[in-house]
């Protein structure tokens, strides 16, 4: 029987760059920037470094392929380095596969990176095709806010929520998300905005207006991780250790067999039960001290909250206007400002999310910081509701 | 006038239209909005009544698949009759077969070369052996300012030809004659038309009265014994001096329907028959003319109900009208806006992807597992989630099933031609469920719960080679009637 990496696995440095439009930048410099913050975090020698994994989503029209551009930038000399790709997951997933190195006993430092460079490219947040092939032929290809804005109007079907109420909390999530963005030097996006604003905003994708979506960024986010005995050598007296992470996929039943309604994510809901089972956690609504989810558009981070068990059933928007998840809430999602505020370059996003915890376990996050902070979640979720890979992470400190 | 040589009425075997089908796009631009944004240059033509307009994503195959469902249910042979055919060197009937899920031993063939070629199919077939279907679908390019671009319209129109039926063949005549009212070539896609009075009296005197009355005579009737009149004129207004020297008495719905649909070119006869259909009693006699480098005029005397005729002349009234010239000229290719980065999307088409899966594709089969569950597109492995291992799936056509929409939404930020784009998950009634684009979207859009219906369209089109495949896209199940 397995028994889960919980403990195994310390985070003992991490990185992460600015985000934005980074055009003084190419991918190799937000690289070397999120990579140097956390090797001087870490205090170790960048030869200490085994492994490391390159979280990259996009190679074909961004940093390129394989794991050889981090190689070359870093400079990391005859070590294996490998690309791992899980489409919006895919910082999430580079953390676990350095984990995974650690808690295997393969090797005593990992490293693991997530980088994209959209800003080069043009890329808008708009489809990507394949190269002619067979789902080329059926496939429609919607954009990503269109992907998710379909969560919305499924959602106000089952729960019987007017369209307008539902854009009202919808609302709210971005102005929460902005209010707390204002607050990090980190972020792309670094202005509160008005609710009036938001609600009138043009469309995107039906209910989706402009800021109900996050944006399109570069940047860059990076974790060093050992084991929890090594990091007390290195003089750490109570690491922040990995608790959990999971990852769900899907097999394509929900757009071919049954009867999903698309109004939630059945792979979130999976991830978290998992994490949760190999965290221990019994109450996450009690026992998490605030999340960073994968708020890519408004309605996601408001079907995540029930999704991730944080909210009953049909009540997320309630929550979600009684201020539960806001800064000074009883349980914040994006206090660093989220997606909405950082963008979304695809490859760092999950790595950002848990550095922004890290950073709230540490008691680093100056004018954002909570109090007893002691476990927090990062959910970063690849693909659209109807085809996705959920990955459910949970960190805390060791004791 | 000229006279043709008659033919005699035992040339004739017992033959039949059986079935008709007919497709006029959703949109329809008024005619005279088109007019008052030309109001500056005096061009555009005759100001009164519509023209259909293809959507983006629709072309001669497309229209023509659309009116050819449910016409034939397995037909020996499948006739494409279009002078907008997308390929060069590709059959559309073959496609169209495949798009009708037919038999792979159905022969199939393209016809061309004039307006006149659907019309000169059917009386093959009618003169052949075996059931044919003769499907026919135009989306003709006409420059802006022209009078064909305001004129044409888009659509199709196709007919089920057997041994028995509800239209019998009793005469017909055909004149061969190039006389160059207008022509279109690989130089020259768009129509280049010649003096419209030559056109008149030199097609109406020495082509279409001759034949028509070889066709009656060769039929032994009076030609004020036709009911009704399915003649494609050359112009508007020819149908007047054409009775006036053939004696036919009856109307001719050909000349209403270029009214209100426009003139459909290979697919306006059959189209204005279908009709005619609509309005005729058992024993009423009806003449169908192609017009176009000569003429094909056919006497059928009708048997009973046609199969299709009361939709066909529901479908003229029904639809979305508009006004938006700047729209009709993009949609008709007349202007070429520039979309900008989002529109720089791949498109390129693998064939050996299409070998693979490009007929379940066309003809939208999915694969029923050994528990009865249906999903698309079909797998080795089925969806089912307690599938434990590749399993046999029987083909099911999914493409006339009634569906329901599970989600839904008007994507601005996509790149299409005819914004929004709207796509979603798609309920079938036999279990199945596709995420698809939807396509015909009406005034209040698309939303959870609405019941739809698929059409086949155009899925990719890859301008820069020159090629495009097609798939099935969900569209409201009704259409609106054309406000007034």
């Amino acid at each position: 029987m397995a028994s889960g990496i919980k403990d195994k696995v310390a985070i003992i440095g991490m990185g992460c760059t600015t985000f934005g439009e980074r055009w003084d930048q190419g991918p190799e410099d937000l690289m070397v920037d999120a990579f140097e913050e956390a090797l001087a975090d870490a205090g170790i020698e960048r030869g200490q470094i085994e492994a490391a994994w390159m979280g990259n989503a996009l190679d074909d029209i961004n940093v390129g392929n394989s794991a050889l551009p981090l190689a070359h930038a870093l400079r990391l000399k005859s070590i294996p380095v490998s690309r791992v790709e899980n489409m919006c997951a895919t910082g999430s997933e580079a953390l676990r596969a350095a984990a995974y190195a650690v808690a295997a006993g393969a090797v005593d430092f990992a490293l693991a990176l997530g980088v994209e460079k959209l800003k080069d490219t043009g890329y808008g947040g708009l489809p990507l095709r394949t190269k002619g092939l067979a789902n080329d032929l059926w496939m429609p290809y919607g954009s990503a806010p269109g992907s998710f804005a379909q969560l919305a109007g499924a959602y106000a079907a089952r729960h019987g929520i007017a369209a307008a109420d539902l854009k009202r909390a919808m609302a709210h999530v971005s102005w929460k998300s902005h209010q707390n963005g204002a607050l990090n030097a980190k972020a792309h996006l670094r202005k509160a905005v008005d609710m009036e604003t938001i609600l009138k905003a043009p469309m995107i994708a039906d209910p989706l207006g402009l800021f109900d979506c996050c944006g399109v960024s570069d940047g860059a986010a990076c974790a060093i991780v050992t084991t929890p005995d090594i990091a007390r050598g290195l003089g750490v007296a109570n690491p922040v250790t990995v608790k959990a992470v999971q990852l769900c996929a899907s097999h394509g039943w929900e757009t071919q067999y049954g009867a999903w309604d698309g109004s939630f994510v059945a792979n979130t809901r999976q991830a978290a039960r998992r994490a949760y089972a190999e965290a221990g956690i019994g109450n996450p609504r009690a026992d998490l001290a605030l999340t960073e989810v994968h708020d890519c558009f408004s309605i996601t981070e408001l079907v995540t909250m029930e999704d991730l068990g944080l909210a009953d059933e049909g009540r997320a928007s309630f929550d979600i206007l009684d201020g539960r998840f806001d800064r000074g809430g009883a349980q914040p999602c994006q206090i660093d400002g989220g997606l909405k505020c950082f963008g979304h370059p695809v490859g760092a996003s999950g790595l950002r999310m848990a550095y922004e915890v890290y950073t709230q376990l540490l008691g680093r996050a100056g004018a954002r910081q909570r109090e007893d902070v002691n476990l927090g979640l990062t959910h970063n979720l690849g693909g659209a509701p109807f085809n996705s890979v959920a990955a459910v992470s949970i960190l805390g400190r060791m004791n | 006038m000229t006279n043709l040589p008659g033919r005699k009425a035992q040339d004739i075997g017992d033959r039949f239209i059986a079935a008709i089908g007919v497709y006029a796009p959703l949109l329809r631009m008024d005619r005279q909005a088109a007019a008052k944004a030309l109001k500056f240059s005096g061009l555009g033509g005759r100001a009164a009544g519509r023209r259909a307009v293809a959507g983006w994503d629709e072309d001669a195959l497309t229209l023509a698949v659309e009116a050819a469902r449910g016409v034939a249910e397995a037909p020996d042979a499948v006739i494409f009759a279009s002078t907008s055919a997308p390929f060069i060197e590709r059959s559309h009937a073959t496609l169209l077969a495949e798009a009708l899920a037919l038999g792979a031993d159905t022969r199939t063939n393209d016809v061309a070369g004039s307006r006149r070629c659907a019309v000169a199919a059917l009386l093959s077939t009618l003169l052949g052996r075996g059931e044919a279907l003769v499907a026919a679908g135009e989306k003709r390019a006409a420059k802006a300012g022209g009078a064909q671009h305001l004129a044409y319209g888009d659509g199709g129109a196709a007919a089920c030809v057997a041994d028995q039926g509800a239209a019998r063949l009793i005469g017909y005549s055909s004149a061969s004659h190039d006389m160059v009212d207008l022509y279109a070539s690989h130089e020259h896609p768009e129509p280049y038309a010649y003096e419209e009075r030559f056109v008149r009296e030199t097609a109406v005197a020495h082509i279409l009265a001759p034949a028509i009355k070889a066709a009656c005579a060769m039929a032994d009737i009076a030609s004020s014994s036709i009911a009704f009149a399915a003649v494609h004129e050359p112009l508007a207004g020819c149908w007047r001096d054409i009775a006036r020297l053939t004696g036919v008495t009856a109307p001719n719905l050909a000349g209403d329907l270029a009214q209100s649909l426009g003139d459909l070119g290979a697919a306006h006869a059959l189209f204005a028959f279908a009709l005619a259909c609509d309005k005729a009693k058992s024993g009423d006699r009806i003449l169908l003319a192609g017009f176009g480098s000569g003429c094909d005029a056919l006497v059928f005397e009708m048997t009973g109900a046609m199969p299709g005729a009361r939709e066909a002349a529901a479908s003229v009234n029904s639809g979305r009208a508009f006004d938006d010239y700047v729209r009709f000229l993009s949609l008709t290719g007349s202007i070429d806006l520039d979309w900008g980065v989002r529109s720089e999307f791949e498109q390129k088409a693998q064939a050996t992807a299409l070998e693979r899966y490009g007929r379940d594709m066309i003809g939208f089969i999915g694969g029923r597992d050994k528990t009865g569950n249906v999903q698309f597109p079909k797998s080795r492995i089925p969806v089912r989630p307690d599938a434990v291992g590749p399993e046999p799936l029987e083909d099911v056509r999914l493409a006339d099933l009634p569906a329901r929409i599970v989600s839904v939404t008007a994507d601005r930020l996509n790149f299409t031609p005819d914004p929004p784009f709207w796509f979603g998950l798609v309920q079938f009634e036999n279990g199945a469920r596709v995420m698809m684009e939807f396509t015909d979207a009406d005034a209040k859009g698309f939303a959870v719960g609405d019941t739809v219906r698929m059409r086949l369209r155009i899925k990719s089109h890859d301008h820069k080679r020159g090629f495009r495949t097609y798939f099935w896209k969900a569209a409201p199940a009704q259409r609106p009637p054309i406000e007034s």
